[in-house]
């Protein structure tokens, strides 16, 4: 967008940029260089030798898996009747799943604890599974059916001709097309699921089912508060969320900016 | 709210929604119904959700510990209460500042990084990377790094003290004036990426021809970023401004996990008070009040700026 003729205006633009890059850096050092200081590694292996964080990975890998799973089945089902099928008061119904994209979770937090407690299931990784995909969805569904409404009514219709159920046409037709918008949800969802913090720390209460964004505040009153073991812990929980980012970048991105609205 | 999907998510070329809702009537005849396969989802959302704010409305007129069996009904006493509760107004002016603020620095920033990135910049594989890091790692992994950064021995006062500008050092997060900017600047340090990212790819869909024939009219780069590319990401703004009020009224684990909300309020923002409010302290039923006003402002605030974006669209037209 801007445009250097010069040598030098190139390097100044060079500079600025680099300039305004350092800050975005800065913290990241911050944490790999204080989770170093002291005993080093020692403190690394002073983390794992709790024996925690394998838990806490597990935990978040089934309860970002759960959701996943749940979202997609539903989004789908849902993005396709939304869009290929008729519905009568079909943007009633539409909008009101909309209304809930606004939806701040701390106002579920009351009716969730204690509705949880009730059916039993507090403290049990479906406690936090459910409401995460519940707020998930309305946003997936929009996304998706925005899609779906793009795939010509044409090929259903030659589907049906060819004597296909409407299940198979989903099944053969629409589901192997909209590939590149079940990327992008499941890479929205799991970045959502892995970094919730607030419905974790409300509904799971035993440390042996608790998730990953809780694991710094659980090494704090372990170390009482070593603060370069706790920097380790988070520099740990950070890395696997980092690479997943680097080895799928093209959805992150591209799902975070269909993602804006959220 | 769609226009704002990019074109690659969006899939292949949309129909106009009127030519849409004609097909659709035309067909009906052949299709069977699509209730059963909106139910699930539906019955999921609809059920769970307006369940908990039909249940979070009820709770409102209680006085009621949590625990209790038998809860007083107050009526609409919770609500008077908020009405002269100086840290509810507190929270509100926080909020308000903070969104002003964030939304302006991030929207600026991201804007600015995003058409460097797009001028033949050396590295800029890896600056992408690096601005967009911090969206990706969770608020409560970063607090405690951000607890050191701030704190009156950290690193931020250790590097002003190296570079020069150590009168400026100060214990950020311990002082009522400067916890609130800290909460914004980490805030800002998240979700940069983000609009970098918005922006980045609405810049890529400028017309290069359009920018070319600026240039020939003899427009510098300040120019021609201020006149051809901010009005033709106008899109992505409001879309930004609608996320940016929704954000504000949904912050919780930055201001929870560094701050705590303090000190003395300063960093109080609607979603700390109400957990505070509701769990540890168990005034359930005046926390449930609260967050019916917070769910009220979401209402109210994304309306407004839905209904402001279409204004824009329409008259743009």
């Amino acid at each position: 967008m801007f445009e250097a003729r010069t040598r030098s205006a190139r390097v100044v633009l060079q500079i600025i940029t680099t300039l305004l890059i350092i800050p975005f850096l800065f913290p990241l050092i911050v944490m790999v260089q204080g989770s170093l200081a002291g005993q080093g590694w020692g403190n690394y292996r002073a983390v794992f030798a709790v024996g925690a964080v394998p838990t806490f990975f597990r935990n978040s890998i089934i309860i970002a898996g759960s959701t996943i799973i749940i979202v997609y089945v539903l989004t789908m089902l849902a993005a396709f009747g939304f869009s290929k099928l008729y519905i009568r008061g079909k943007e009633i119904y539409f909008w009101m799943l909309l209304v809930a994209l606004t939806l701040p979770e701390v106002v579920l937090l009351t009716p969730l604890f204690a509705t949880t407690l009730q059916l039993g299931v507090y403290d049990t990784y479906w406690a936090v599974v459910l409401p995460l995909a519940a707020l998930q969805i309305p946003f997936t569904v929009l996304l998706a059916r925005n899609f779906v409404d793009g795939i010509p009514d044409q090929l259903l219709d030659a589907a049906r001709v060819d004597g296909a159920r409407m299940t198979q046409a989903f099944r053969y037709v629409i589901l192997p097309m909209t590939r590149p918008i079940a990327a992008t949800i499941v890479v929205l969802t799991l970045l959502a699921a892995w970094n919730n913090y607030l419905l974790p720390l409300v509904l799971i209460q035993d440390p042996a089912k608790q998730t990953v964004t809780l694991l710094p505040q659980f090494f704090v009153s372990q170390f009482s508060n070593d603060q370069t073991k706790v920097l380790a812990s988070a520099v740990i929980t950070a890395i696997p969320a980092i690479l997943v980012y680097l080895l799928l970048q093209r959805f992150f991105e591209r799902g975070l900016a269909a993602g804006a609205i959220k | 709210m769609t226009s704002i999907t990019s074109p690659e998510t969006a899939g292949p070329k949309r129909p106009p929604s009127a030519h849409a809702a004609a097909t659709h009537t035309r067909r009906r005849g052949n299709r069977p119904s699509g209730l059963p396969w909106i139910l699930p989802a539906y019955v999921f959302v609809v059920g769970l959700l307006y369940y908990c704010i039909i249940e979070t409305g009820y709770l409102s007129t209680l006085d009621w510990d949590g625990t209790s069996p038998d809860p007083v009904s107050v009526g609409a006493q919770n609500y008077v209460d908020i009405f002269n509760d100086p840290v509810f107004w507190k929270a509100i002016r926080n909020t308000i500042e903070f969104l002003v603020v964030t939304f302006t620095v991030q929207t600026a920033l991201g804007f600015v990084l995003a058409a460097l990135l797009h001028s033949k910049i050396k590295l800029a594989g890896i600056y992408k990377v690096i601005i967009f890091t911090p969206v990706i790692i969770a608020a409560a992994t970063m607090a405690p790094v951000f607890r050191q950064l701030f704190a009156a021995d950290g690193q931020l006062n250790w590097t002003l003290e190296h570079i020069g500008l150590g009168f400026l050092a100060q214990p950020w997060l311990a002082q009522s004036s400067t916890a609130l900017p800290a909460v914004m600047a980490i805030t800002v340090w998240q979700f940069t990426g983000l609009t970098f990212v918005l922006y980045y790819a609405a810049m890529g869909q400028i017309d290069p021809e359009i920018l070319e024939a600026a240039r020939m009219d003899g427009a510098g780069n300040i120019r021609t970023l201020l006149a051809i590319i901010w009005p033709s990401v106008r899109g992505t703004t409001v879309a930004l401004g609608m996320l940016s009020v929704i954000g504000a009224l949904k912050t919780f684990d930055v201001p929870y996990l560094v701050t705590l909300g303090g000190p003395n309020y300063a960093t109080e923002f609607l979603g700390t008070y109400i957990y505070r409010i509701s769990i540890p302290s168990a005034h359930v039923g005046y926390g449930a009040a609260l967050s019916v006003m917070l769910l009220i402002l979401a209402l109210v605030g994304s309306l407004a700026v839905a209904v402001r974006a279409n204004r824009e669209r329409r008259s743009h037209v």
